[in-house]
């Protein structure tokens, strides 16, 4: 994965911060706004995604301020409805969904696979300004009132409310294209644009996640888009396709959506274990245990993700057979979770472990992964579920999943590429500081939801009894210090672009194949010389020294 | 090919594929995965229709009665035809007959129109007997549990054709346009395909409109 | 920067001249099974047999397509993965979802029309004036399914 040694020159001569980068490289609001270098794209969607985070996350601490006592706290029934609706659309349709792929997956993908830049450039560009609209769409909606349904938008009530559905539908419909267009792209990135001598079985697991993931985009995203642009049609115009009185099936409704929805979540999680990945076999300094299971287990997960949608069914009318084959079926995507958990943690053992802030994520990133996917098969046993169902613990098992799970990721990811971005290091005593911020408040957060929903706490309730009282302000306490743990992070980052420490090309001393590229990247990702791939990815059993860029004349290849 | 046609060709090639070959390649894959977006994106409505015609089979045998089988026929051989003369407009512009691939996609388009016209006239008579979707069905002819909702999938799904329908005619015009201009040549004819191919998928979900709606 | 490319066998095979008589030979054998549909479907088959053969003729039409006006035939390994599983998962949502219908409490199913008509059993413990036994009328046994009028 490095040029060969005889080219490799002293390390004097790589610069510790690359003067013209793909930041500096065309200067001006309208080469941003033009662009069409994947960088940049990334670095647009983590400034778009971290403000749809916070607007996200502004809504999550309303809800919980609203829950520190059983009657009204802050807010009226109605905009508590609203508040959940918007929290559930915002964070999963504008963050959860695209950040990893859409920042790190547009950054490194390219440069991982010896790339210039992503298949469609022109198209990756547009997928930010579909976003865009998307997001304004769904905004609008937002000022007007809102949605009053919940994420899930159940017919029904939601071709019935009041409330300003239909933008939001739309909204989320047009965020789906955006997708969409992603996941096509990285696809065809993937089987077209690999480096000679770039096989499959070399390709990073980094690559082999996302491209998993663009796969579940691709093939589950238009069922979402059609089933939200017939509640908005029936919601507009009264056809009545899930009308019980036009002869209409609620619970099509429900199939349809969670055949989106349930691969939805993968959409989600796979890019954190790709981060993962990458992470744990830097951070231990060692090959990844079980390359290919790690690998196949990324298509398994995709692959079987479509097979479980009627979980989410099991108390609300479909037939028991079918409640029956859901079930079992939803126990299959354990195996390919425990494959990657049992690999990465094979890959721990015996290796020379840094314990830096994104080790500290992926410590973190198990523990919730493990125990809420633990949770997730146990809701997917029928017969727990019906006690469970619409109760916090559900809500506990998902927010396991994706702040535990995927957020934890994804700050690893943050922090892993930090340096490769921007060319500067975050602090890292501060880095270790908010971690354990994140981790802690996060399990004050969760787990008394756990212990309330098993109670029999409902979710999206508005009022509860007092036995409540106590869990709810303990979880409400816990997500103060999430929020805390978030505004630090933002904080240092932030003061990291102008003061952080010089990076320097590989810090982490990774054999990634990013690293080979200097810190920030150049426009053009390597410079004069296209990268030649010799080694798997993160091969620290080799002698030869870690990967540097080396300017020299271009190396021939065997195609 | 030609030399001129390859050079003119190469201003095509994007800076970070390798060649045309390459990057058509990555076109054509492209096109596919968004045609299986569209695939899914019908799917649901097909699986609808699949519902609700389990459910009501009678009440939807009854009501497909209504519908006149001449006219979807006749649209059913206009756009297999028109897909014939896209297969063929791309065939003329892989081999450098620029002039004959844009008469055929103009020609194309022409069948396009006719099948939106020959719609229109359903629609007209739809309209007309009271054979409309959800709270607007109105037809006496036909009062049983799920009558109206074979009128919603009919409008909703015959309408989405439509919507691509139109998109494909605007995209293939331009094509044919650009064709005559000499905007491309058989070194580069890829625009011509990835539009072909999206034509094709409309003709491919009118094949399963046809006896869904107008036969069984 | 370009690299040297070497054609595929794939490529070499698209690149050779197809015949465009083999367009006009699927245009013929689509309009032929477009009018043998058409009669099939007048020809009224029963036990769902009509929608059988509809469906039949209409994926055979579909591949035709597919594989000759889309060039499937010709080449793409890659692209034919992609048509095929796209319509293995849309199968999939059809066909569970079918299930679903086909399996539930047939009360159940829309419209719902019998729901109101069926008597559950055991006494009446819910009308005002009735004893803890019911009246006679609540003792019949209740009717297993309910009558199937769409079916």
């Amino acid at each position: 994965m490095s040029p060969s040694p005889a080219t490799i020159p002293p390390s004097t001569e790589v610069p510790l911060f690359n003067e013209r980068n793909y930041l500096n490289d065309k200067a001006g609001v309208w080469s941003w706004l033009t662009t069409v270098d994947h960088k940049r794209i990334g670095v647009m969607y983590l400034v778009l995604t971290t403000i749809a985070f916070a607007l996200g996350g502004l809504f999550a601490m309303l809800i919980r301020i609203e829950l520190l006592t059983p009657g009204p706290t802050i807010m009226s029934a109605a905009t508590y409805n609203r508040m959940f609706t918007l929290h559930g659309v915002i964070m999963i349709f504008l963050f959860m969904i695209p950040a990893i792929p859409n920042i790190f997956g547009n950054f490194f993908l390219p440069i991982m696979i010896g790339a210039r830049d992503v298949a469609f450039p022109r198209l990756n560009l547009a997928s930010v300004y579909i976003y865009l609209l998307g997001a304004g769409v769904a905004l609008y909606g937002m000022i007007h009132g809102g949605a009053d349904t919940g994420w899930t938008f159940y017919v029904p009530y939601s071709t019935t409310t009041a409330t300003k559905v239909v933008p939001i539908l739309l909204g989320a419909f047009i965020l789906g294209m955006s997708s969409i267009v992603t996941g096509i792209n990285f696809i065809a990135t993937v089987h077209t644009l690999r480096a000679p001598g770039l096989g499959w079985m070399k390709l990073p697991l980094f690559v082999w996640s996302i491209y998993a993931t663009a796969i579940i985009q691709v093939l589950a995203t238009p069922v979402l888009g059609i089933t939200l642009l017939l509640v908005a049609v029936e919601a507009g115009l009264g056809f009545g396709i899930f009308d019980p009185a036009r002869g209409g099936d609620p619970i099509l409704f429900q199939h349809l959506f969670w055949f989106y929805s349930h691969p939805a979540v993968y959409i989600m999680i796979l890019p954190a274990m790709a981060v993962i990945s990458e992470v744990v076999c830097t951070f231990a300094r060692k090959n990844m245990f079980g390359y290919k299971a790690v690998a196949f287990s990324s298509l398994g997960i995709a692959f079987v993700g479509f097979f479980t949608w009627g979980h989410h069914l099991f108390t609300s009318g479909q037939s028991t057979l079918d409640a029956g084959v859901f079930g079992v079926l939803s126990m299959f995507v354990g195996i390919f979770t425990a494959i990657k958990v049992f690999n990465w943690t094979a890959t721990l053992y015996k290796g020379s472990v840094a314990f830096r802030t994104p080790f500290a994520y992926f410590c973190g990133f198990l523990f919730f992964l493990v125990f809420g996917g633990m949770t997730g098969i146990a809701l997917a046993t029928v017969s727990l579920d019906v006690h469970w169902q619409d109760t916090y613990f559900v809500v506990a098992h998902f927010h396991f999943i994706m702040v535990g799970g995927t957020i934890m990721a994804y700050l690893a990811a943050l922090h892993y590429w930090w340096p490769k971005m921007f060319g500067r290091t975050y602090p890292e005593g501060w880095g270790l500081v908010s971690a354990v911020l994140i981790i802690l408040g996060f399990n004050a957060t969760f787990i008394p939801q756990f212990l309330l929903g098993n109670m029999g706490m409902p979710r999206r309730y508005y009022s509860y009894p007092p036995e409540f009282w106590p869990l709810n302000v303990a979880s409400t306490a816990g997500s103060t210090l999430l929020a805390f743990g978030f505004g630090i992070i933002l904080i240092y980052l932030l003061i990291s672009l102008k003061h952080g420490a010089l990076a320097g090309p590989n810090p982490w001393h990774s054999r990634g194949f990013e690293w080979i590229t200097l810190s920030p990247p150049p426009a053009d990702n390597f410079g004069p010389v296209n990268p030649v791939y010799i080694h798997q990815p993160h091969d620290y059993q080799h002698p030869e020294p870690g990967p540097v860029p080396a300017p020299g004349p271009e190396v021939p290849h065997a195609s | 090919m030609r030399a001129e046609a390859r050079v003119a060709a190469e201003a095509h090639l994007a800076h970070h594929f390798p060649n045309l070959e390459q990057q058509a390649h990555a076109a054509r894959l492209g096109m596919w995965l968004f045609l299986a977006t569209e695939i899914l994106l019908f799917g649901g409505l097909f699986v609808a229709y699949g519902v609700y015609r389990f459910l009501y089979a009678d009440t939807f045998k009854a009501a497909s009665t209504l519908i006149e089988t001449h006219w979807g026929a006749l649209n059913t051989v206009v756009l297999i035809s028109s897909s014939l003369t896209v297969a063929l407009a791309h065939h003329e512009a892989e081999h450098g007959s620029m002039k004959k691939a844009g008469l055929l996609l103009l020609v194309s388009v022409a069948a396009g129109a006719v099948f939106l016209g020959v719609k229109s006239i359903e629609y007209g008579h739809h309209f007309h007997e009271g054979h409309l979707p959800g709270r607007f069905y109105t037809y006496a002819g036909l009062q049983a549990p799920g009558a109206s909702m074979f009128w919603t999938l009919y409008f909703l799904m015959t309408g989405l054709h439509g919507l691509h329908v139109i998109i494909g005619m605007g995209v293939l015009g331009l094509f044919g346009v650009l064709c005559l201009r000499g905007k491309f040549n058989e070194g580069y004819s890829t625009p011509v395909e990835l539009g072909g191919l999206y034509w094709h998928l409309v003709d491919l979900i009118w094949i399963f409109l046809f006896p869904l709606f107008y036969l069984i | 920067m370009a690299m040297a490319h070497v054609p595929s066998a794939e490529e070499e095979r698209a690149s050779r001249r197809i015949p465009t008589s083999r367009y006009y030979i699927v245009w013929i054998a689509l309009l032929a099974l477009t009018a043998i549909t058409i009669l099939v479907a007048r020809m009224h088959l029963g036990h769902g047999f009509g929608l059988v053969v509809a469906l039949l003729i209409a994926i055979t039409k579909g591949s035709l397509v597919a594989l000759f006006f889309m060039h499937l035939w010709d080449h793409g390994g890659a692209n034919r993965l992609v048509l095929v599983t796209s319509l293995f998962f849309l199968c999939l949502l059809l066909g569970i979802t079918l299930l679903d219908n086909a399996s539930r409490f047939p009360l159940t199913n829309p419209p719902n029309t019998e729901t109101l008509r069926w008597s559950p059993p055991g006494p009446d413990i819910l009308s005002p004036g009735v004893g803890a036994h019911g009246t006679s009328s609540r003792h019949e046994p209740p009717r297993e399914h309910a009558p199937q009028e769409q079916q």
